[in-house]
């Protein structure tokens, strides 16, 4: 279920100021000092307010420039149907515009579509217009006939990835011009977030008739700058394109981006000014770049979250009938409970994160429209407790549990922070590290018996849950079965009242919590580092740095 | 002397092809294929059997090597199963890069490690020969990914002197290409340049102990020119041995190096294509450095037989 690995690889020693500030509180006591100080912050006072976007404002710029960004890992092809990288996002952010987009609060909004999907025949049938007069990159005027072809390419194509984001989409239509109709079997709810992600990304029908499998060659969109060129693992270059409808808007020449897999490397660029932004700052080195008079750290809460997965029933593989396993931690829901109250989720986020990263205890974030008190609520920490309900289950303690986990620092940080808190509870955490894409095999085929991974995340909650709780799907790596929760959740997937919707998912959530599938730890922040020299930046909470209406200040 | 070469070039063709059936299976091996690493998060049965399918991995691995040796043979290296670029493209842009930095690295590492050895030898015992063998060992014992990053701390970040990341194209601007490769250059270099100053040092004593060396200061030069023109010559061989026992070397630093300095490189290539389980890319880049090896090997081969006519006898035989 991860695919993410834990960002930031710096090694950092687990902090031993909590036997020096407890000497110091001793101290100042002892000399009947009213005053008290304690370097254990807490995650508001650290993190501070979100900042979402740095805005142009009244601020004086000048037009021009090359951007340079630095991009935390290499995007996969640049084709909208195939890509399945965050990072390939990131990119087509400035050159493949979206039917419809996120806003600073996650709502859906227009973009390449006129207005939100006009549903009737009990939601079946989603019908919405596309602006005029718009071109591609290589002047083909956008249409609806552009739009039906592409998403038919994501529909069938084989290799597509966007194919299970379209529900049950079974007509596509040009019903006018400018008109799109689209025709489904079962109502969609989640169509106009779909939209707003890579299957909303219209390719110019030109290039897909000469380029057809190999697009990402040349990728043609819609967009404030076009594709220049790409060298492998290294860097992907965009310029300003003349044909796009708002190019006033649009002031640099060039942006390039430029891969930079290690964090702390990544933080000196930006020091160094090498590179004017970049994405997925490690934690331990936002402090560092706050201090820097130069540069700026914008905050986003994500959509995703890490946990730590449970292997309930994948004995055959992801997707195949569940199979019971049998040790106490895979049959008995009370042991998994115990785990999730013996972790200690705020000191974790704390000590391994400096607090720039949020406790999670859900799969849906307390920003999105859809968190209800149910979704939010958290089993609290108490770890004497904990041992009690081991006891009470008959297991012989302490109880011995393997994790696997990611070879990178951090990601071992974090898995001996938790083996260090679930001891008290009586459980033997023993931490497996695995190469990231062994890891994701294991995961798939069933071969673990708790993994640390998580989920970058999605603006509709049906994209944080379904495929990971429903029985059978594709990304229940748990092999978790339990009908009421598949009843839920399959409920509100075609639900399209909010707070309706909401209310079955704090129901679903409220289940999964007593069942614990999946372990629910923290969630991310992302973290992007900027330049002061910079204006026009804005992150999300879908995770996508925004780039494409970015300026340089005028000196002075 | 055209059956001794026939036969050598027999072996080669042999040992390329051993070496592409390993390196076929080998990666084939690795626990979690492609389409894992490309559906990433977003990986389901039904996508990574799709993925599987389209890349052919679903086929029996004869039929993939009968295919895989068939598009070698036409000249084409396939596409990347990541990005989709051309293979060929990929090592045509990133070779470039790893050459100049390595060349550049090599002529850093022997004009450095000549001084320092020939300075330690000169004034041995006294301060300067500590402060080079600290240099050798400094050089030996920090990892150059720890270096690097050092050298990017003080050098980009605090004092802006050379670039923390970036390359030009040679053919586009030498001066600011230079400019760019000055820094990995140099952190590549270290580790090598260690090595022939431990070498030059120790082959400079047992020369200037030599009696045809004391036969010249005997007959009135000085023992500058003695050093200089006798001393450091005869040492020479030792370094161009050692040099070229360690070529391999550079070429496996430079995958650290180029990760570090964010170089468009064959060894970031490579490392990349490895954890996201490229399979074209792997191949062809691996392929590539044997068939560099056969070739290296058998032009040594061939000139030791040209030179020395007792190996050809035994070749013969």
């Amino acid at each position: 279920m991860t695919r993410i690995p834990l960002l930031g690889r710096r090694r950092r020693a687990l902090p031993v100021a909590a036997p020096a500030v407890a000497l110091a509180l001793a101290l100042t006591m002892s000399a009947c000092s009213q005053t008290q100080t304690t370097s254990h912050k807490s995650s508001a006072d650290v993190a501070g307010k979100e900042v979402t976007t740095i805005p142009i404002g009244d601020q004086k710029i000048r037009d021009g420039g090359t951007l340079t960004m630095g991009l935390s890992a290499d995007p996969d092809a640049l084709d909208p149907t195939t890509s399945s990288s965050l990072y390939t996002r990131y990119v087509m952010e400035t050159m493949c515009q979206k039917l419809y987009d996120t806003d600073a609060q996650g709502a859906i909004v227009p973009m390449l579509a006129t207005a939100l999907p006009t549903l009737s025949d009990g939601g079946k049938v989603a019908s919405f217009a596309i602006k005029q007069g718009v071109k591609f990159a290589d002047g083909t005027p956008l249409d609806a006939a552009a739009v039906v072809t592409t998403l038919k390419r994501d529909l069938t194509k084989s290799d597509s990835a966007r194919a299970s984001e379209l529900g049950s989409l079974q007509k596509i239509q040009a019903s006018g011009k400018y008109q799109v109709t689209l025709t489904f079997k079962t109502p969609f709810a989640p169509l106009a977030a779909s939209l707003a992600d890579r299957a909303g990304m219209i390719m110019s029908p030109a290039a897909l008739a000469k380029e057809g499998d190999h697009f990402a060659d040349h990728p043609v969109c819609v967009g404030p700058f076009k594709f220049v060129n790409r060298v492998p693992a290294t860097s992907i270059t965009v310029e300003k394109d003349p044909n796009y409808y708002d190019a006033k808007d649009v002031h640099l020449d060039k942006i390039v981006y430029k891969i930079i897999t290690d964090s702390s490397i990544r933080a000196a660029n930006l020091k160094s000014g090498d590179v004017q932004i970049a994405d997925s700052i490690a934690p331990s080195d936002v402090d560092d770049l706050k201090a820097d008079k130069d540069l700026t750290v914008m905050q986003v809460g994500s959509y995703g979250y890490q946990g730590i997965q449970v292997n309930i029933a994948n004995q055959h593989g992801v997707g195949t009938p569940p199979a019971q396993i049998d040790t106490p931690l895979a049959k008995s829901a009370e042991v998994r409970q115990a785990l999730s109250m013996a972790i200690d989720r705020d000191q974790l986020v704390q000590s391994v994160f400096q607090g720039y990263y949020d406790p999670a205890c859900s799969p849906i974030s307390p920003t999105s429209a859809y968190a209800t008190g149910a979704s939010k609520a958290c089993p609290p920490y108490d770890p004497a407790k904990a041992k009690k309900m081991l006891e009470d289950a008959g297991v012989k303690l302490p109880l011995k549990i393997r994790m696997q986990t990611t070879n990178t620092p951090s990601s071992l940080q974090l898995a001996q922070a938790i083996q260090a808190q679930v001891k008290q509870a009586g459980f033997d955490l023993q931490i497996d590290p695995v190469e990231y894409t062994t890891l994701l095999d294991n995961d798939d085929s069933g071969k673990f018996e708790t993994i640390q991974l998580g989920w970058s995340g999605r603006v509709d909650p049906n994209g944080n849950t379904f495929n990971f709780l429903t029985t059978g799907a594709g990304n229940n790596y748990s092999g978790y079965s339990n009908k009421r929760v598949d009843q839920l959740l399959t409920a509100a997937s075609s639900t399209t009242d909010t707070a309706k919707r909401a209310q079955l998912y704090g129901q679903a959530i409220a289940q999964v919590q007593k069942d614990n599938p999946i372990i629910y730890l923290y969630r991310q922040r992302n973290l992007t580092g900027v330049s002061k020299k910079l204006a026009g930046v804005s992150v999300y909470p879908d995770g996508v740095v925004r780039i494409s209406g970015a300026a340089f200040l005028a000196q002075g | 002397m055209a059956r001794y070469l026939l036969t050598r070039l027999w072996q080669s063709l042999v040992t390329v092809v051993i070496s592409s059936i390993v390196v076929f299976v080998g990666v084939r091996m690795l626990p979690g294929d492609p389409a894992v690493s490309l559906a990433g998060e977003e990986a389901s049965p039904a996508r990574l059997a799709a993925v599987r399918a389209e890349l052919g991995l679903d086929q029996p691995i004869w039929v993939q090597y009968a295919k895989f040796v068939w598009t070698y043979l036409h000249g084409d290296f396939g596409r990347s199963l990541r990005t989709g670029t051309p293979v060929g493209e990929m090592l045509r842009t990133t070779l470039p890069v790893t050459l100049w930095l390595a060349a550049y690295a090599l002529v850093i590492a022997v004009v450095l490690g000549l001084t320092l050895g020939v300075i330690a030898e000169r004034f041995r015992g006294r301060w300067p020969e500590w402060g080079a063998n600290g240099v050798a060992m400094v050089g030996l014992s920090v990892p150059s990914f720890w270096l690097g990053l050092l050298a990017i701390l003080l050098l980009s970040v605090q004092h802006h002197v050379f670039p923390a990341s970036g390359y030009v194209p040679m053919t586009q601007n030498p001066v600011d290409a230079l400019y760019h490769l000055t820094l990995p250059a140099v952190i590549l270099a270290i580790a090598l340049a260690a090595v022939v100053m431990r070498q030059t040092r120790a082959s400079m004593i047992a020369t200037m102990q030599s009696d045809f060396i004391r036969t010249d200061r005997a007959k009135g030069l000085g023992r500058r020119r003695v050093l200089l023109k006798y001393g450091v010559r005869n040492s020479l061989i030792v370094v161009v041995t050692i040099v070229g026992l360690q070529l391999g070397g550079l070429i496996s630093g430079a995958v650290v190096t180029e990760s570090i300095f964010g170089l468009p490189g064959f060894g970031k290539l490579t490392l990349n294509s490895v954890f996201t389980r490229d399979y074209p890319v792997i191949e062809a880049v691996v392929l590539l450095i044997t068939v560099g090896y056969v070739v290296i090997n058998l032009a040594v081969d061939v000139l030791y037989s040209v030179l020395n006519p007792r190996i050809r006898v035994a070749g013969d035989a």
